[in-house]
Formats: structure tokens, sequence, C-alpha cells
């Protein structure tokens, strides 16, 4: 059967693939936010996983209010980087894994999910900077993606025990696909930042470090919390971290956490990372 | 409580009502992920705007770049932030404008740089 290797969250910050582009990621701004990325990239090149699970938020690119799924499954064999505005990024296409998405589809829908299911859709940077800060920039990207979208911009959202409950059942599909491939599960967004109202800029440091620990020990206290609870400590768009629950969910209630780094400001953003492993 | 359409929130979610009011002018701003739409904002921007049946005041707001009248009509920063891909704008200054402060402030109080 498949294994479950470890779960990260991180942002996705769109300046971020922006620092990159313009080769920016050692300025004054951006090194420390980067350097804290280098033992993750370790992390993960260590552990070699077949396939990342990757679950984010699309900021209207891949879909308008026309038509807003609350939550998406891909299940392509490949997946176009999308042009949000700025023109096409240069990376590579992301390889999806037909087999195993269709298979967790299948269990979704099983167990009482109802997802939208997306056979031809594009990618923005809510998936792609996770990948470039976690694998970096190889020719071709060096494990198959399962992406997941949540519906986090257009009220209602789903609450954070979705989240988690999605998490938990993705933790079954992973452990009774019957390849012997190795997982990773990405909860990426966040943290605190809101990009619009008075409280524009708002950034609580306070809350983003506690949450980078509260993540792996004290993760009932999060998902407990209500989205409003999200948005009053995080501000209206860092109420994307109810994404990481997926991640958490998936996880056993004892880990390890193995890497943290926060770095304030990330352009309008809280920004940083959690590696999390099973204790067992 | 104010009407949604005079006050921004201190935190506004987008909700049915903001949702709705601000439909059209995020579906303009939405097009412009797509190269020729760019190429027709930029070669006559009156005209691009028309195509999306904009109110006269929510065409103003955006010939006008005024970032907090846009969301106070209802835009979505995810949606509009796409008129900065056109017409190159930080972030920060169309966070400034949300805030009601000028950039400098903004960049010191909120988000803690040093200029």
């Amino acid at each position: 059967m498949a294994k479950l290797i470890g779960g990260v969250g991180t942002s996705h910050v769109p300046s971020i693939g922006a620092a990159i582009d313009r080769g920016a990621t050692q300025d004054k701004d951006w090194k420390p936010f980067f350097d804290g990325y280098i033992p993750a990239k370790k992390w993960m090149a260590d552990k070699k996983p077949d396939i990342a699970v990757v679950i984010f938020n699309d900021h209207g690119n891949s879909f308008f209010l026309d038509r807003v799924p609350t939550f998406a499954v891909g299940v392509a064999e490949n997946y176009k980087p999308v042009d949000e505005g700025w023109g096409p990024r240069k990376l590579p296409d992301f390889k999806g894994d037909a087999n195993f998405s269709w298979y967790f589809a299948d269990k979704l829908v099983e167990n009482h999910f109802d997802p939208l299911i997306c056979s031809e859709i594009e990618v923005d940077h809510g998936l792609q900077v996770p990948m470039e800060l976690l694998f970096g920039h190889p020719d071709n990207w060096p494990v198959k993606v399962l992406p997941i979208w949540v519906n986090t911009v257009q009220y209602p959202i789903p609450t954070p025990q979705r989240c988690w409950d999605m998490g938990v059942l993705l933790r079954k599909v992973i452990e009774s696909y019957p390849t012997d491939e190795t997982v990773v599960i990405m909860g990426t967004g966040g943290l605190s930042h809101q990009l619009q109202g008075s409280r524009a800029g708002f950034i609580n440091q306070e809350a983003d470090l506690a949450y980078l620990d509260g993540i792996a020990n004290d993760p009932e206290k999060y998902r407990n919390m209500s989205r409003e609870d999200y948005v009053e400590t995080f501000g209206s768009e860092g109420a994307e971290l109810i994404m990481w629950l997926v991640m958490r969910g998936a996880m056993d209630k004892q880990v390890n956490l193995i890497h943290k780094h926060y770095h304030a400001p990330a352009s309008m953003t809280g920004a940083g990372m959690v590696i999390l492993e099973n204790k067992a | 409580m104010a009407d949604i359409e005079d006050v921004i929130p201190v935190t506004p979610l987008f909700d049915r009502p903001r949702a709705l009011r601000g439909y059209k002018m995020n579906k303009m701003a939405n097009g412009l992920g797509v190269p020729a739409n760019r190429e027709a904002f930029l070669a006559d921007e009156a005209e691009y705007i028309d195509r999306y049946d904009l109110s006269d005041e929510e065409k103003t707001a955006v010939m006008q770049r005024d970032w907090h009248e846009m969301v106070r009509l209802g835009g979505n920063l995810f949606f509009i932030l796409k008129i900065t891909a056109v017409d190159p704008t930080p972030i920060t200054l169309v966070g400034a404008a949300q805030a009601g402060m000028d950039h400098d402030e903004f960049l010191k109080t909120r988000l803690g740089k040093e200029l």
C-alpha cells in the first residue's frame, strides 16, 4: 500500500514566485524568507516522495465567480501553470496521477464528500509556489501532483472541521491505495494577511507563531475555531490557513515538528512553513 | 449597520451581497487573465470596460484606479489585482488605499517596514 511520509504546511504568496522570476531571492527583503526553506528542500530531497497532494485555493485564475466549487479535485495527467495576468511563468507543467486521483475521487464520494472533478484545468500560484519552495526549479518536477482546490474566496467557505475531515479520509485513501508509492501532503496558504478593508495590511505575528507550533502540538484548537475566528485572528485572507487542516487531519495525533520557519512581511503577508512527521 | 455600498468594513467578507454587487467589475478585471483582453484594455480601456456593462461609477473607479472605491463597489482584490498586471501598481499601494493611509505610513505601521 502507499505510504504517507509527512505533512508540509506552507505559504503560497504570489510575490514569492515573482521574486524568484526577477532573481530577487537573495535581496535584503527576501533572503531571510528563502533561507528558511533550505532545510525543507533538503528534507524533501531526502524523502523523495512519489506523489504530492497539494491543497490550495484558486485566486480567480481557474475558476471565476460564475462557478465556485467548495472542493475540487484534479484527475488530469498534466496541469499547466496558468497565466494570471502577468504572462506565463517559466515553469514546467505539473504531472498528475490520474489513477491515484480517480481513486481519491471515488473514495471521497463514497464517504459523502462531493467534490467537483476536474479533467482539464490549469493551476495558479497556490500550487506553483509551494512546489517551487519545496522542490526548487528542476527541468521536470520529481513528483506527480494531486491538486485539491478549496474555496476560501467567496462565502460560504468550508468549515475548519470539514477540511480536517477530508484529511482524515485522505490518510485512509493513501493507506489503501494498492501501490508502494510514497506521498507527501502539502497544506498551503496564509499565514496572517488581509488584502481588503480598512484593516488591510493586518499581520498578526504572535498568532502566526502560535499557529506554527499549534498545528503540530495542539491542532484541536485550530480545528475547533470558527471561520469567523480565523478571519478575526489571521485576517480575511489569512483564513486560508484552514487548508493546512486537511494536511493535519491526515497525520497522527502525535507528530514531530521537524522544521519550522517564519518571516514577516513577505509582500503583505506573514509567511512561513512547517514540516511534520508522524511520531511512530 | 451601514449599507455595504457606503462603507467598507474593517474586514469585509466576500459574501452574497458583495459578490453580487461586484460581479460585473470583477468579471471585467478577471478577463485580463487573457492576453487579448489585456491588449484591448491597453488599446482602449473605456471600450474594453464597456463590454462588461459596468455602471458609470464603477467605470470611473476603474479608470481612475481608485482602489478604495472599487472595493466599496464590491470589487474583490483577487480579481481587481489583475488590473495591476496591465497597469503595474505595487500591491502595497492598493493596500494603503484600503487602509486610508499614505504608502509610507502603511508600510511602516501595518507591515513594520523600516523606511
